[in-house]
């Protein structure tokens, strides 16, 4: 018998079980295979050479559609022996040493194997073997991502590609790539087995295992915004992540939350990846280490610092380095403190190679602004006083701001006192004037971070509902910065029901602990 | 002809006893974002972070909210108040 009968019957036999375990076991792609599978290629391009049809007729003759099938056992199928036939092709013409090619004939052994998962009755069989192959494409195409040249040969091969329309054209070969893994995602995702809060049956089980495939690619390609339609579609129909097994709910927590920071969504995020670390494996180190790289720097942009007792878990080694001169900055209300810390050599390549500088440099300055403000009334206030409502005197938080500037300048990187843009306290050597004081605190105010109002004719901030906080004007008027900004979260979500109360055509806002594409159970 | 490949596990829901995930952070800063497959499909809420790791339901001990600092005895606060006396007598002058 030859190796192509032998081959097929064992695989009849493993559709004729409905094995999903053994067709993955047995349809191997990768490179580190037994040699049988390059003899195997050999012999099909020995017997059946490209641009026939015989090798379909092997197929069709060898895996025969069964007839009154029982229960629990299965058949072949016309999209299963397609893709048999794609898979023997694949063996028959694939050349490991080039990746290019390598990369174009898995693509479009995957797309078959996808088409025939998405038979509702016999698909589930090639659940395993789906999960394998996107594995190994996305493995793929990291590796062509990380070389340059690979990549611009392969997006090349794509673009003169004779069957490629225009719209594949267009996309990199990590959207394509997203885009097959996905399909399996749908077909698993729309399985009717189970419903959306039972426990998962058939295709359903692995939609968050392709989830999760589909964002590792994504994110590890810096493609992550792609993954929103996929979060979306959760959203809309599917299963509740708690019935999945804890690795793959902490997995998809991690990568919801990394996808909500990229998208300025840090209490979303946060959200995401406080589940994650508290699901997370107690002895899962790195994992851990992971979560925290991200989680901590969120809390920060809404103004809450790591404790030294995360600080000083196992897991959070070297993070104290980093965060607490910046903290300790943002607490101090100096500017030049806060350069310095994110701008030192340990944390600046850290901070730029996560992507937390840019979030850090613009968001955190308003924290250091409302210490720097709350800094300055402690020392200019004489209150209390019955007659006079405390205040911060404009002039007095001017002579202040154009003190720091000078210091910004004396303290400047470039040795010669020029500023870049962004290291100035307003825009770079921009020495502050009335105006510019004006209009941060008038930010502070609007984004909740200052409780009182703008006297423009006096020329002050006047700190309002002192009374409320015991006569302490300071506590009045610079209320703590993660409960401020919680408020204003809240007010913006009552403003968005109002206003769709009003008949307005606004998005619903969901609960206040909603994160799209989180799909919880309540 | 897939022998060796036999003994690879199952891509779904596991009931096999977990081996020890344990592993070893690496102080190393500049580390890659890949977020590595578990070495375990699933696990128990004992063994989760919230129970043995001390973490709990609320992860409000993690993170201090009330940071604000009323001290005026650093170096800066100094430098400031001398600056802004030194305005204020410039101004009365």
């Amino acid at each position: 018998m030859s190796l192509i009968q032998q081959f097929l019957s064992r695989i009849r036999v493993f559709a004729c079980e409905a094995n999903g375990q053994e067709l993955k076991n047995w349809l191997l792609v990768e490179n580190n295979v037994p040699d049988i599978y390059r003899n195997l290629g050999l012999e099909l391009r020995q017997t059946h050479p490209p641009n026939t049809d015989s090798l379909e007729k092997t197929v069709d003759q060898l895996l025969p559609e069964e007839d009154n099938v029982p229960d629990g056992r299965g058949s072949p199928w016309p999209g299963f022996n397609s893709f048999i036939k794609d898979y023997l092709e694949y063996w028959r013409d694939v050349n490991f040493s080039d990746l290019v090619q390598l990369h174009t004939r898995l693509s479009d052994l995957l797309i078959s194997c996808a088409n025939a998962l998405a038979n509702p009755t016999y698909g589930v069989m090639l659940l395993q073997t789906s999960m394998s192959l996107s594995e190994s494409l996305s493995k793929l195409v990291m590796g062509i991502t990380r070389n340059p040249e690979l990549l611009a040969q392969a997006e090349a091969a794509k673009s003169t590609g004779g069957g490629a329309d225009e719209s594949s054209e267009r996309k990199s070969i990590v959207e394509l790539a997203a885009d097959i893994i996905q399909k399996f995602f749908t077909s698993c995702l729309t399985d009717r087995s189970s419903g959306r809060w039972e426990t998962p049956k058939g295709k359903k089980v692995a939609v968050y295992l392709f989830a999760n495939l589909t964002l590792k690619l994504l994110f590890t390609c810096d493609k992550s915004p792609l993954a929103a339609q996929m979060f979306t579609n959760l959203s809309t129909s599917g299963p509740a992540l708690q019935l999945y097994p804890a690795s793959q709910r902490v997995t998809f927590l991690y990568y919801l939350g990394r996808f909500n920071f990229d998208h300025a969504h840090y209490f979303r995020a946060h959200l995401c990846f406080e589940e994650a670390y508290r699901q997370c494996h107690v002895a899962a180190l790195a994992h851990k280490r992971k979560i925290l790289t991200y989680w901590i720097p969120c809390n920060m942009l809404f103004g809450r610092f790591p404790s030294q007792g995360l600080l000083g878990k196992q897991e959070a080694v070297g993070f104290g380095e980093i965060f607490v001169p910046i903290c300790q900055a943002i607490r101090l209300g100096d500017f030049v403190r806060f350069y310095a810390a994110i701008n030192s050599p340990l944390a600046k390549d850290f901070l730029w190679g996560k992507g937390f500088y840019l979030p850090f440099l613009y968001r955190l300055k308003n924290l250091v602004w409302r210490s720097f403000t709350r800094k300055t009334f402690i020392l200019t206030w004489k209150g209390p006083s019955a007659t006079i409502a405390p205040s911060l005197s404009f002039d007095d938080l001017l002579v202040a701001a154009r003190f720091v500037q000078r210091q910004l300048e004396a303290s400047s990187q470039s040795g010669n006192g020029l500023l870049m843009p962004s290291e100035g306290l307003i825009f770079g050597n921009k020495v502050p004037d009335m105006d510019d004081v004006e209009s941060v605190v008038a930010g502070l105010l609007y984004a909740g971070l200052l409780n009182g109002f703008i006297a423009r004719q006096q020329r002050k901030f006047v700190v309002e509902g002192t009374k409320k906080h015991g006569g302490v004007a300071v506590r009045a008027g610079w209320p703590g910065v993660c409960g401020a900004v919680m408020e204003r979260f809240r007010e913006q979500r009552n403003e968005a029901l109002e206003a769709l109360d009003a008949g307005e055509a606004v998005e619903a806002p969901g609960e206040e602990n909603d994160v799209p594409g989180w799909v919880r159970n309540y | 002809m897939a022998s060796t490949t036999t003994s690879q596990k199952p891509i779904t829901t596991s009931d096999s006893k977990p081996e020890d995930p344990q592993q070893k952070p690496t102080a190393a800063l500049e580390e890659d974002d890949e977020f590595e497959d578990f070495p375990v499909d699933d696990w128990e809420a004992e063994e989760t972070e919230a129970a043995a790791g001390g973490t709990g339901t609320n992860t409000q001990h993690l993170w201090e909210e009330s940071w604000d600092d009323d001290d005026t005895s650093d170096d800066f606060s100094n430098q400031l108040k001398e600056e802004l006396k030194k305005v204020e007598a410039a101004r009365k002058r």
